[in-house]
């Protein structure tokens, strides 16, 4: 594959259709796998997968390197709105409950090796989230999955807001550090 | 101050599970540029795109790529340049925003306080005093839908920040428009003293022709005000936003004097 990730949002700045289109295959599969598990909805999350990469598109000029790795940028951009798109569902819907469900089971297998650019960095991440205590877990993905805020947590699990606050501080720190670059 | 309260807050913000007031406070620190707090959200940010890989497999739908790739070559690529210069200033305009709110939900907590411990002594006041909080969250709702709707601007690169600067009797004070020309936008003003009795502040868009009214608004014991600005009839596009000082009620013409003026 030619070109890193920031090399090409760089060309797509210009106008570079060609630049787009690599940018889409490299990071599609990655980011289309996230919404489908978050809305579990095909045609929603195709829904949400184009207006993902059209925001790219657009707003490609607005991507910093220092601010963070492209698939930061993109995967951060799906996640808010997949879990917009989830919260006004449910919103309108006090019986759209499936991926709390979901949210609450098991951590997720592990995808396998279709996934393009599987390094050790992001297979050590999924260790430590298997790793971590399933109190830290569970918050993690009620909020990663299912779009709970900290306090909707809290009822839900009956849990003080301190201790659930408590959780993710411990479970952020966890899997920073595991990411965190070594230079 | 002890930063570690913001520690917790971050790592809340970057899953997107922060919420209430402590939303807004964490924006308002953010705004204040926290390099401590911009290494933890950018680390979060990385971890969290890590963690994409652990979804399960699914295949993005071929069709989603032929629709970007129509859309993109359907669209002139001559947007870019402007769009860059424009986002310079939002970082500014939301931080300011941010402390509004920020002010707002505390003068929210400070009105809520006062009411609860009035409830404590007297059982009879309960229900006036309940009406009375209730009203007061509502203007506060308000308020903050206001700022919401200004954010929401924000994100829209047609959207333009139109500053005011204040003149002849109030020099001191200052004003901003978050703009779109078919949506309308948002009046923000700071420092503005309060008009004197059977005075009123009206604003006005100028464009083509006279000055047209976009509405009378008051302004809060601290100088400041937020208006919602209707877009002009036909989406005509607006070039001086202008405040001046109007009997009570407002007036279809300007007829006092100018205290604020955007630049033409």
């Amino acid at each position: 594959m030619t070109g890193s990730g920031a090399e090409l949002i760089r060309q797509m700045v210009a106008g570079d259709r060609e630049a787009f289109a690599r940018f889409y295959d490299r990071y599609a599969p990655l980011v289309f796998p996230l919404i489908q598990r978050i809305l579990r909805e095909r045609a929603d999350a195709s829904d949400v997968l184009q207006e993902v990469f059209w925001e790219a598109w657009q707003g490609a000029a607005g991507y910093d390197p220092a601010r963070g790795s492209p698939e930061a940028w993109l995967v951060t951009r799906a996640r808010t709105r997949a879990i917009d798109r989830i919260r006004a569902m449910r919103r309108r819907s006090e019986t759209f409950v499936a991926p709390l469900h979901d949210a609450l089971a098991a951590a997720p297998a592990d995808p396998g090796g279709d996934v393009a650019e599987r390094t050790e960095d992001r297979r050590t991440v999924q260790h430590a989230l298997a790793q971590l205590p399933s109190a830290q877990r569970e918050v993690i993905e009620l909020a990663y999955y299912a779009g709970l805020t900290q306090t909707e947590i809290a009822e839900r699990l009956k849990q003080p807001l301190g201790t659930v606050k408590t959780r993710i501080r411990l479970a952020l720190e966890r899997l920073r550090e595991v990411v965190r670059p070594t230079t | 101050m002890n930063h570690e309260p913001f520690d917790t807050l971050a790592a809340a913000y970057a899953l997107g599970a922060l919420d209430g007031e402590e939303l807004v406070e964490f924006e308002a620190h953010l705004a204040q540029e926290c390099a401590r707090c911009a290494v933890t959200l950018r680390e979060s940010y990385e971890a969290l795109a890590a963690l994409a890989r652990s979804a399960p497999p699914a295949v993005p739908p071929p069709e989603v790529k032929q629709a970007l790739l129509s859309r993109i070559a359907a669209v002139a690529p001559t947007a870019s340049p402007r769009r860059e210069r424009g986002r310079g200033s939002l970082p500014w305009i939301a931080g300011a925003a941010a402390a509004a709110i920020v002010a707002a939900a505390f003068t929210g907590a400070f009105v809520a306080g006062h009411y609860e411990a009035r409830l404590g002594q007297t059982a009879r006041e309960l229900t006036a005093t309940r009406q009375r909080l209730e009203r007061e969250i509502a203007a506060l709702n308000d308020q903050l839908a206001a700022y919401r709707s200004a954010a929401d601007l924000l994100r829209d690169p047609a959207t333009r920040v139109v500053t005011l600067r204040g003149l002849g009797p109030s020099p001191g004070a200052t004003g901003w428009v978050i703009w779109h020309q078919t949506v309308g936008g948002q009046l923000f003003v700071a420092n503005l003293p309060p008009p004197p009795p059977s005075k009123t502040y009206e604003l006005w868009t100028i464009g083509e022709g006279a000055p047209r009214p976009a509405g009378v608004f008051r302004v809060d014991a601290e100088g400041r005000a937020t208006h919602r600005v209707e877009p002009v009839e036909g989406g005509k596009p607006v070039k001086v936003f202008a405040v001046t000082l109007e009997p009570e009620g407002g007036v279809p013409a300007p007829t006092g004097p100018m205290v604020l003026a955007s630049a033409k």
